[in-house]
C-alpha cells in the first residue's frame, strides 16, 4: 500500500516572528524555588545515575558567589605592583608617595611578610620579592585602597630601584654546569629522576632497528574562567578568615601559618566555589599579603587577580624537551627505550617534583618495555613559574611516545593500531617501576575507538600521508 | 587543498600522587529523617566532585543522590584533604566518603538489628530502607531507624573514616616501587583537515574511550572528556605563552594567546570503557587530567596522517604546518629513489615516504 504524502502544514507567517513583539520584562526570582528535582537526583542506586549538580541550577541562575560577587562592609580593594624585570636585585622601594595618596589605607613590600617563603616542596617562592627578583612576574609591593582604581593608580607611585641581571631563558642552557645559577648558590637542577628497568644498551643492540626523535612542548596557562582571587578579613581576636579560589585549603592553611607565623587554629580558610581551576590554584598566592594589609588597616581585603597576572604571576604547564631511543624487532616489538626530559622549572619550585615524577614514570607509555632508561631533570629558569597543571607532564610526554610511536609504525609498514596492540600494557604487566598493574584496559580502548571511529587500517586513501 | 588525516593517541594515567603521603578524610551524618551530611574538605572546581561523593555516599546509604547535602572546603568545620588534585577525588575522597558512610550506616544496623529481631551483620540498607538480606519485606524507613538512634536509643549515626592510596616509596637509584594505588588508560582518535598551502588545522572529529573504573555519574564523566578535548586541542594547535629576549611575557592577555572556542572544538564522541577497580569505591578510579592528555597527539598524528609531515614541537600552528610543508616540498626531490633510511633515525621524519 502507498504511503500516504505527508502535508506539511505552512506555518502561519504573521504569528511566527514572537521576537519582534514587546517582551515582558523576565520575572525576578521567586524565593524559595520551586525545586523540580531531575530524575538522576532521586533515584537509588545512586552510583551509575546521570544526577545532575546541585550546584547547576545556582549556576543557571547566575546566583554562585564567586569572590568577585562577595563584598563586607569597609572592604579594600588590593592590587600588587609587578616587577616586569625577569631577574634583577632589589635596591630600595620607596611607597611613601603611593601611601600619601588619598584613599590608599596601606602598603605592605616582602619585608613586612614574617616569613617570606613558601612552596608545596622547596621553599622557594616568596609571597612579595624582597631582595630578588626572579621573573617578571614577581610581585614587589602590595597596595590596600578604597577603590580598584585607586589601588591601581597607586602602584605607578611606588618607585623600586632595581640592579638588572640577565636572566637565564633557556633550559638546556639553565642545565649546563657553567651557567650562573638563578637561584644561587644552589643549583639551577632543582629536580632530577631515574627509571631504570634492564639493560637498555643491550636491547638496542639486540634490536632489528633503532629509532631516535627529539620532541618539544610550550608553556601554556589554565586560563580558568575565573581568575585568582581572595578575600581576608582578620578579626580583633587575631583571627584571620580568607576566603580563597584555593583548590588545596589543608595545604593552604599550612602555608598561611608558616608565612603568617600564626598558629593554624588561628586562620580559616573557605574556598568557595571555583570557577575552574586545572592545577593553577593549587598553592597559595597572595592570601598572605591580603592577611596581612586586612590586620595592617582593621578592614577586610580583596584582591582579584587580573587576566594579565593569571597568566604572567600564577604557575603554567611545564615546557619539556623529550628526547627518545627506541629498539625495535621487524615485527614492531620495543625491546629497550631510552629517555631523556628536560623541563622547564620556571623560577620556582611550585609542584615541579610531582610533575618530574609524573612524567618520568609516564614517559614509556603504556608498553611492555623490559629495558628502559628514563631520566628526568627540572632545572630552574627566569620564567613565569610552571606547576600543577592537568596532566602533570603527561599531555607532554604522551605527545612525544605517541609521535615517536608512529614514526616507527611507518617505517616498519604496520598500522598505528597494530603497533599499539602488540606492546600494550596487559592485566598483570609490570609497570617501569615494576609495579604490578590492575584493571588494565588500554587494549580494550584502543579497540572500542578504533571501532567507534571507523578506523580500518591505514593507506585506504584517507589522507595516508603522502602529501600527494 | 585541504587534506584529511587521521590519528591515534592512547595513554595511561595514574590516579592521585607520589613524592607524598596524599590522605583524604571524610565525615557523614545521618540526619533524623534519613537524609545525610557529608562533610569533605575538598574543593569544587567546576568538575561536579562534589555530585560524585554526595553518589557515593548515597550509594552506601541506601538514599538517593538528592538526599545527601555536601559541605565542603572549609577548614573550621571540614576535615582535612589533600584538595583537588592529581585526579584523586573520586578515588582517594570516594573511598574516605564511602568508608565514612559505612561506619554510620553500621550504627543505624545496630539500631535497627534488635527492632528487625536479627543480628547487624544480617542487614543492608537499600533504597530508604533497611531490611534483611533476602527479606525485603521485613525493613524499616532509614529516617525511622535514624530518628529512633537520636531520639530512643541515644546514638546519633555519624561516621568519620580515611583513606590513603598504598603505595610504596620509589628506589632512588632505579626508581622501582609502587608510587600510585590506581591507572586509567585511554584512547582518542582524531580526524582533522589540514590546508596543505595555508598549514592550517581544523579537528573535525575525536573518538575519546576512556577508563574510570565504574563511571559514578556517566553525564560527568562525558563532561569532563569534552572539556578535557577542548583543552587538548588548544595545547596542540594553539596555545602558547611567548617570552621576550629579557624574559618578559609578551601575550599575557586572550587577544593574543589564542584560545579554543566553542567553534573550535571538535565534534567529540566519548565512549566509556567498561572496567571495575576492586580498590575504588564501588570500582571507580577517577578521570579529570586523563582527559586531555591524547589530544594533542592524536592530532599530530592525524596532520602527518593527512600531509605527511612530522610535528615535533607544539603547538603546530598554521605558520609551523606550513614552514613544514615548504622544507618537505624543498627536499622531496633529493628523495627520489633514497628508500626507506631504517637506521638514520633521526631523519626518519621526513625520509620514509
Amino acid at each position: 500500500m502507498a504511503e500516504k504524502p505527508k502535508v506539511i502544514e505552512k506555518p502561519d507567517v504573521l504569528e511566527r516572528p514572537d521576537i519582534l513583539k514587546p517582551q515582558a520584562p523576565a520575572p525576578l526570582v521567586a524565593f524559595p524555588i520551586e525545586v523540580v528535582v531531575p530524575e538522576g537526583r532521586q533515584q537509588t542506586p545512586a552510583v551509575g545515575q546521570r544526577a545532575s549538580r546541585a550546584d547547576g541550577r545556582l549556576h543557571g541562575l547566575g546566583q554562585t558567589k564567586y569572590i568577585d560577587d562577595m563584598y563586607f562592609p569597609n572592604m579594600l580593594f588590593a592590587k600588587i605592583k609587578r616587577a616586569g624585570i625577569a631577574s634583577a636585585r632589589i635596591k630600595n622601594i620607596d611607597t611613601k608617595e603611593a601611601e600619601a595618596m588619598p584613599g590608599v589605607v596601606a602598603v605592605i613590600t616582602g619585608r613586612d611578610i614574617p616569613c617570606n617563603s613558601f612552596g608545596p616542596s622547596l621553599k622557594d617562592q616568596p609571597v612579595l620579592a624582597d631582595t630578588r627578583v626572579f621573573h617578571a612576574g614577581d610581585g614587589v609591593a602590595a597596595v590596600a585602597a578604597v577603590s580598584e582604581q585607586i589601588a591601581t593608580e597607586a602602584l605607578e607611585k611606588i618607585k623600586v630601584d632595581y640592579e638588572v641581571l640577565t636572566p637565564v631563558l633557556d633550559p638546556l642552557e639553565s642545565l649546563k654546569l657553567e651557567t650562573p645559577g638563578v637561584h644561587a648558590p644552589s643549583a639551577n637542577i632543582y629536580g632530577h629522576k631515574v627509571i631504570k628497568k634492564g639493560d637498555v644498551e643491550k636491547a638496542f643492540a639486540e634490536s632489528d632497528h633503532v629509532f631516535e626523535g627529539t620532541f618539544r612542548t610550550q608553556m601554556v596557562e589554565h586560563v580558568p574562567l575565573e581568575p585568582y582571587a581572595c578575600i581576608a578579613q582578620w578579626d580583633a581576636n587575631g583571627r584571620v578568615t580568607i576566603y580563597s579560589t584555593l583548590g588545596r585549603i589543608t595545604l593552604g592553611r599550612a602555608d598561611v601559618a608558616r608565612t603568617l607565623g600564626i598558629p593554624m587554629s588561628r586562620i580559616r580558610i573557605v574556598a568557595t566555589v571555583v570557577g575552574g581551576n586545572f592545577g593553577g590554584k593549587n598553592e597559595i598566592r597572595a592570601e598572605p599579603a591580603m592577611a596581612l594589609l586586612s590586620k595592617k588597616t582593621g578592614r577586610p581585603v580583596k584582591c582579584v587577580f587580573t587576566r594579565s597576572e593569571e597568566f604572567t604571576s600564577s604557575t603554567t604547564r611545564h615546557p619539556l624537551i623529550m628526547d627518545y631511543k627506541t629498539g625495535v624487532t621487524k615485527q614492531g616489538k620495543i625491546l629497550g627505550r631510552k629517555i631523556r626530559l628536560v623541563l622547564d622549572g620556571g623560577a620556582y619550585c611550585s609542584w615541579s617534583e610531582t610533575t618530574l615524577g609524573k612524567a618520568c614514570i609516564l614517559s614509556a607509555g603504556p608498553y611492555n618495555i623490559e629495558n628502559l632508561y628514563a631520566e628526568a631533570f627540572v632545572v630552574y629558569t627566569n620564567k613565569t613559574m610552571t606547576g600543577a597543571m592537568r596532566g602533570f607532564g603527561a599531555p607532554q610526554v604522551c605527545f612525544a611516545y605517541e609521535s615517536h610511536m608512529d614514526d616507527i609504525a611507518k617505517a616498519l609498514g604496520i598500522d598505528p593500531l597494530e603497533i599499539r596492540l602488540l606492546n600494550a600494557f596487559d592485566e598483570g604487566s609490570l609497570s617501569p617501576t615494576s609495579q604490578k598493574l590492575h584493571s588494565v584496559v588500554v587494549k580494550e580502548s584502543l579497540l572500542r575507538a578504533a571501532k567507534r571511529f571507523g578506523w580500518n587500517g591505514i593507506g585506504d586513501g584517507v589522507g595516508n600521508g603522502n602529501g600527494a | 587543498m585541504k587534506r584529511r588525516g587521521r590519528g591515534m593517541a592512547c595513554m595511561w594515567y595514574p590516579i592521585g600522587f607520589t613524592v607524598a603521603a596524599n590522605p583524604s578524610a571524610a565525615v557523614v551524618k545521618v540526619n533524623e529523617d534519613g537524609t545525610a551530611t557529608l562533610l569533605t574538605g575538598t574543593v569544587e572546581t567546576g568538575q561536579g566532585s562534589l555530585t560524585i561523593l554526595a553518589q557515593i555516599t548515597a550509594q552506601e546509604l541506601g538514599i538517593a543522590t538528592d538526599d545527601v547535602h555536601v559541605v565542603s572546603a572549609d577548614t573550621d568545620a571540614t576535615p582535612m584533604d589533600t584538595g583537588a588534585i592529581a585526579s584523586r577525588t573520586t578515588y582517594v575522597t570516594g573511598n574516605a566518603a564511602r568508608m565514612a558512610a559505612e561506619k554510620a550506616k553500621l550504627t543505624l544496623f545496630e539500631v535497627a538489628a534488635p527492632l528487625l529481631g536479627v543480628k547487624p551483620t544480617q542487614l543492608e540498607a537499600q533504597d530508604h530502607k533497611i531490611f534483611v538480606k533476602g527479606f525485603p519485606q521485613r525493613n524499616m524507613h532509614i529516617g525511622d531507624v535514624a530518628n529512633h538512634a537520636r531520639v530512643v536509643s541515644g546514638q546519633p549515626p555519624i561516621g568519620s573514616a580515611s583513606f590513603n592510596p598504598e603505595t610504596l616509596a620509589l628506589d632512588p637509584e632505579t626508581g622501582q616501587g609502587k608510587p600510585f594505588g590506581t591507572y586509567v588508560y585511554a584512547t582518542q582518535i582524531a580526524e582533522v583537515d589540514v590546508d596543505d598551502e595555508t598549514g592550517e588545522v581544523e579537528v573535525i572529529r575525536v573518538v575519546a574511550s576512556h577508563d574510570c573504573g565504574t563511571a559514578i555519574n556517566p553525564m560527568l564523566v562525558e563532561g569532563q572528556v569534552e572539556g578535557g578535548v577542548a583543552m587538548g586541542v588548544g595545547f596542540a594547535l594553539e596555545e602558547e605563552m611567548l617570552f621576550d629576549a629579557q624574559g618578559r611575557h609578551i601575550n599575557p592577555n586572550l587577544t593574543n594567546y589564542i584560545m579554543p572556542t566553542s567553534l573550535d572544538t571538535p565534534d567529540i564522541e566519548v565512549d566509556i570503557v567498561d572496567s571495575y577497580d576492586p580498590t575504588g569505591p564501588f570500582g571507580a578510579k577517577g578521570v579529570g587530567e586523563p582527559t586531555l592528555v591524547p589530544t594533542a597527539a592524536a592530532i599530530a598524528n592525524a596532520i602527518y596522517d593527512a600531509v605527511g609531515v612530522r610535528i615535533t614541537s607544539l603547538p603546530a600552528t598554521a605558520e609551523k604546518v606550513c614552514k613544514a610543508l615548504q622544507a618537505k616540498r624543498e627536499q622531496q626531490p633529493k628523495q627520489i629513489g633514497t628508500g626507506a633510511a631504517l637506521d638514520g633515525a633521526a631523519s626518519i621524519n621526513t625520509a620514509v615516504q
